[in-house]
């Protein structure tokens, strides 16, 4: 409800100020108002003793009067006689000396002397004083209440009555009021027709007329408290003798009980005042009270905002309470916060090993500075790969090589003070250029090439470093800095591939890797379209000029990008796994396309290029295998030296496996890679493939020459046959006649070609070989 | 005092041819016998003429404050005495139509005499001492009796043959304390009678 401290305690406080004053006001104003009311029953009932003892005097003044009237013998001799105006003159005259409102008598006979029989039930009142001796009490005159008296007349028998009657009327009713020590009303009820009714009636007379009714009927005698017209009474209702006994009568002294808290209200309005301020005072202190209390509170949420934020906080220390201390554990709390944070940032963005930055610090400065490079700069960065870093850290241990690249991280900042140096990869370190141009950075790389290999110490010992230096550079806008450095990375790869110090990343030779994966997923869908394919290039036989074979080379006409080279995707499908599929298909069509040319009547070996990859795939060697000997194949599969070197033992038992299969095996490409002569001894092949990278360059006398014809002759003494592969003139084909090579391969002989093309050219070949005169001269060589 | 009132009559045949007795008990609503209750006959409904003479003395004596009798028969015309037994005196007045007179105060052993000229009533009163009341029935007939301690009053020789009887008494809640009975003849022989009055109290003093 209240966010603020402030507010809630001055609100609580303000608040139980106030209630406790509303319950001291409250219990003062109920304890005067029941004095008040019980004084004004008090003096209720004290009046109403004193109308009583009124009464009764009037009463016996009256009928003292009466009572001498009717004594009187003059008068009793009058009345005997039935002398009325003398009666008359009599009754007249004591009326006047008793000061009487009404004074007449009433015959037994009914007669009535001294008042105007109309202005009075006769029967009435004789029935009335017939059943009562000296009957008196109220009795209605002219429609007025007027309290009556009797006196019987008897001469000596009775003959009559004398009545007064005194009006109670206001004047009477003011002179009792008089009586009373309060300001009371004093009225006469009576009842007629069922109802109470009042000489002088007030607005009130109707509700106060059955509220009399009702006092009267449950015989009430105390003071009560009367609600009428929002306004309230208390009451006292004294029954009055009716001088009929069909009558009745009531006097009702009434005083408000407005008029009885009058005198307290003075009271009551400075109990109320001296409240209000009371609680303006409370409201007021406490709010400046607990301003002072909820200051620092709110200072110190404050400052925990800013905290979150990680903002640097430190919090005023004013008091020693509570708060003060609170305050204190704050900062103390926030200040080792920072401590932590530092700790994790640094944690976060350094290399534990080494201590030099790590990725994700690289990254993140990259991109501050992509964010901040000018328009047509560039933002340079360059991955810098130790050589060997494997075969350096399986010397020198794993500790020292951590210490070492540790310390090439210490030269480079050395050398070029203000780089930003951070470690991407265990062996590769990555530099932020200063300069702004890929260029000049390779330069500037080539310059400090001299000053940054020298041994690094460790140990005491020079340790031998190469480096290899990958840029890369990028606007702003153009990457990320996660791309700018796998570009980096990328182009460490092809300086390392290229054999070379400095590379700058090239994006032509990186290729579109996310295209090429697609590529691969084309590929599988190739294989079963039909868009993949074999094409065959016919192998020469150069002791007889016949063709006595074929290499099956796979052909992809793509769908949307045309005819692609094997080695666009042969490559990609090694390093995919897709290789096994693709094999899987050139085989299958090889076999297919061999029993099409058996058919023709052409029994040619129709080779097949087998990946390194497969060479320890047992289960491919398995299905290979099974599926040529249950075709009746007659195959020949080219496997590469380097595949033979990776895991010579599964390679070598595999290899005799084909062998044992009766599929022939030819070592492809010698002389590209490292040709090994001690492998060369162990595997069992029976063609050697020369590389056409000597054959293309052949030329009699020259140093290929003699590598071809040692190869040959090395070949031969290891009951291999030759293949020459690129043979494109007349002249090679020649000369490798010449230096006893077995078999021709390249355009001179035929371009690759599909089966049908192939078919034909069979049925069409006739070659005339060259002379092999040449023979003895090049064995001389 | 509210008392019901019967009559009954029990006429007795085989008396004298000429007159009979009337004997006529008095009671009131509670059954207690009546006092001072004055039977009147009247033959025929006429008054008797010649004059009347009753065995009882014409007399009212004030006796302990008191009047004595308190009920007196007298025929109309009568002389009646107001001997003043008392110590103290009496001044005795009657304000009685017809019968009005009055002795202004006279002391013991003395004698006054009051003629009553007119039938009716003579209530009689002291103007020293209100408590002292009393009546004469003055009547026009012979034929007059006045009930006893027991309530009984007795007219002898009364002629036999239709007659207006009537009961009066001072306190008699009737118009002129007055009551008629049923009785219209009287028979020969001795005729009985009950009447049961409704009094009034006597006022008090």
């Amino acid at each position: 409800m209240f966010n603020r401290l402030q507010t809630k305690l001055t609100v609580l406080f303000a608040g139980l100020f106030a209630l406790a004053l509303s319950l001291v006001a409250v219990t003062v104003y109920l304890a005067i108002a029941g004095n008040a009311q019980q004084a004004v029953r008090d003096e209720l009932a004290a009046s109403g003793t004193v109308f009583d003892r009124v009464w009764a005097l009037r009463t016996q003044r009256l009928q003292d009067g009466a009572d001498l009237l009717s004594r009187d013998f003059g008068f009793r001799a009058a009345v005997a006689t039935h002398d009325a105006p003398t009666v008359d003159s009599a009754v007249a005259n004591l009326r006047q000396r008793l000061g009487l409102d009404l004074a007449f008598m009433v015959g037994v006979d009914g007669d009535v002397v001294g008042i105007d029989p109309k202005r009075l039930d006769v029967p009435k009142l004789w029935a009335a004083l017939d059943a009562e001796d000296q009957a008196q009490g109220v009795f209605i005159i002219d429609g007025a209440p007027y309290q009556a008296i009797s006196a019987p007349i008897m001469s000596p028998t009775l003959t009559g009555w004398i009545v007064f009657a005194a009006k109670l009327d206001d004047t009477e009713m003011r002179a009792l009021e008089r009586l009373s020590a309060i300001g009371l009303d004093a009225q006469v009820f009576d009842r007629r027709d069922g109802r109470w009714v009042t000489h002088n009636a007030g607005p009130d007379a109707q509700s106060l007329g059955a509220y009399v009714g009702a006092a009267l009927k449950e015989k009430t005698r105390k003071p009560s408290l009367l609600k009428a017209g929002g306004a309230a009474d208390l009451v006292l209702v004294k029954p009055l003798k009716a001088l009929s006994p069909d009558g009745a009568a009531a006097l009702v002294l009434r005083y408000p009980l407005a008029q009885a808290m009058a005198p307290y209200r003075p009271l009551f309005t400075a109990v109320i005042l001296a409240g209000l301020l009371g609680a303006t005072l409370v409201a007021a202190a406490t709010w400046a009270l607990s301003r002072g209390l909820a200051r620092p509170i709110a200072a110190l949420e404050v400052a925990a905002r800013r905290l979150q934020r990680g903002e640097d906080v430190r919090v005023e220390v004013q008091t020693h309470d509570e708060i003060g201390r609170l305050a204190g554990s704050f900062n103390l709390m926030a200040s080792e916060i920072r401590d932590r944070e530092a700790r994790m940032t640094h944690l976060a963005l350094h290399d534990e090993e080494t201590g030099l930055a790590n990725r994700r610090a690289m990254e993140r400065e990259i991109t501050a500075r992509l964010a901040l490079v000018a328009p047509g700069r560039k933002i340079v960065i360059g991955a810098l790969g130790l050589d060997r870093f494997p075969a350096v850290r399986s010397a020198i241990g794993y500790e020292l090589a951590t210490e070492l690249i540790a310390k090439i991280g210490e030269r480079l900042v050395t050398i070029s003070p203000g780089l930003m140096v951070g470690r991407l990869t265990t062996s590769i370190l990555c530099v932020i250029s200063l300069v702004d141009d890929a260029e000049e950075a390779v330069n500037r790389i080539e310059t400090l090439i001299p000053s940054l290999e020298p041994p690094v110490m460790l140990g005491g010992q020079p340790v031998d470093i190469h480096i290899t230096h990958g840029v890369a550079a990028a606007g702003h806008g153009e990457m990320d800095a996660a791309r700018l450095i796998e570009h980096a990375l990328i182009a460490l790869d092809q300086a390392c591939a290229a054999h070379r110090k400095v590379m700058v990343f090239d994006p032509v030779a990186y290729g579109d890797p996310a295209g090429n994966l697609s590529l691969m997923s084309e590929l599988l869908d190739g294989v079963t379209s039909g868009a993949l394919f074999i094409h065959h290039q016919p192998k020469l036989d150069l002791r007889t000029g016949q063709i006595t074979g074929a290499e099956a080379l796979v052909r992809w006409n793509h769908p949307t990008r045309g005819p692609l080279g094997p080695d666009l995707f042969v490559g990609m499908a090694e390093e995919t796994g897709h290789i096994r599929a693709l094999t899987d298909h050139v085989l299958a069509q090889t076999i297919a396309d061999q029993k099409v040319l058996r058919a023709a009547g052409h029994d040619l070996l129709l080779s097949v290029n087998i990946s390194g990859r497969l060479i320890d795939d047992a289960d491919f060697a398995e299905r290979a295998i099974e599926q040529v000997v249950r075709e009746g194949a007659r195959l020949c599969f080219e496997i590469t030296e380097t595949a033979v070197i990776g895991n010579p033992d599964v390679a070598l038992a595999v290899l005799e496996r084909f062998d044992a299969a009766g599929i022939s095996v030819s070592i492809d490409d010698y002389g590209s890679g490292l040709s090994s002569l001690a492998y060369l001894k162990q595997i069992r092949a029976d063609e050697l493939k020369i590389d056409k990278a000597f054959v293309m360059t052949l030329q009699a006398g020259g140093k290929d020459a003699l590598l071809v014809k040692s190869t040959i002759d090395l070949a031969h003494s290891l009951g291999m046959k030759v293949t020459a592969e690129g043979v494109e003139t007349r002249e090679a084909l020649a000369v490798l006649r010449l230096m006893g090579c077995d078999l021709a391969q390249g355009y001179h002989v035929a371009r690759p070609m599909g089966l049908a093309a192939l078919t034909a050219f069979l049925e069409g070949w006739s070659i005339e070989l060259p002379a092999g005169v040449e023979t003895d001269a090049l064995r001389q060589a | 005092m509210k008392l019901a009132v019967t009559l009954m009559f029990a006429v007795l045949l085989g008396g004298p041819a000429v007159a009979g007795s009337l004997t006529v008990t008095v009671r009131g609503a509670d059954g207690k016998p009546v006092p001072d209750a004055v039977v009147t006959v009247n033959p025929g409904g006429r008054p008797t003429s010649g004059p009347i003479k009753f065995a009882w003395p014409y007399r009212v004596a004030q006796q302990n404050i008191q009047f004595t009798p308190f009920v007196l028969i007298v025929p109309a015309g009568a002389e009646v005495s107001f001997p003043n037994l008392d110590k103290v005196r009496h001044h005795v007045y009657s304000f009685s139509a017809g019968n009005k007179f009055e002795l202004k105060l006279y002391g013991h052993e003395e004698n006054r005499t009051v003629r009553m000229p007119a039938v009716g009533v003579a209530a009689i009163g002291c103007n020293i001492h209100d408590q002292m009341v009393g009546f004469i029935k003055v009547v026009d007939t012979a034929y007059a009796a006045k009930s006893d301690a027991n309530g009984v009053a007795t007219i002898a020789d009364v002629p036999e043959g239709a007659a207006v009887i009537r009961v009066w008494h001072p306190y008699l809640r009737a118009p002129k304390n007055e009551k008629t009975l049923s009785l219209a003849s009287i028979g020969a022989g001795p005729a009985r009678e009950t009447v049961t009055l409704e009094l009034r109290a006597p006022s008090s003093h």
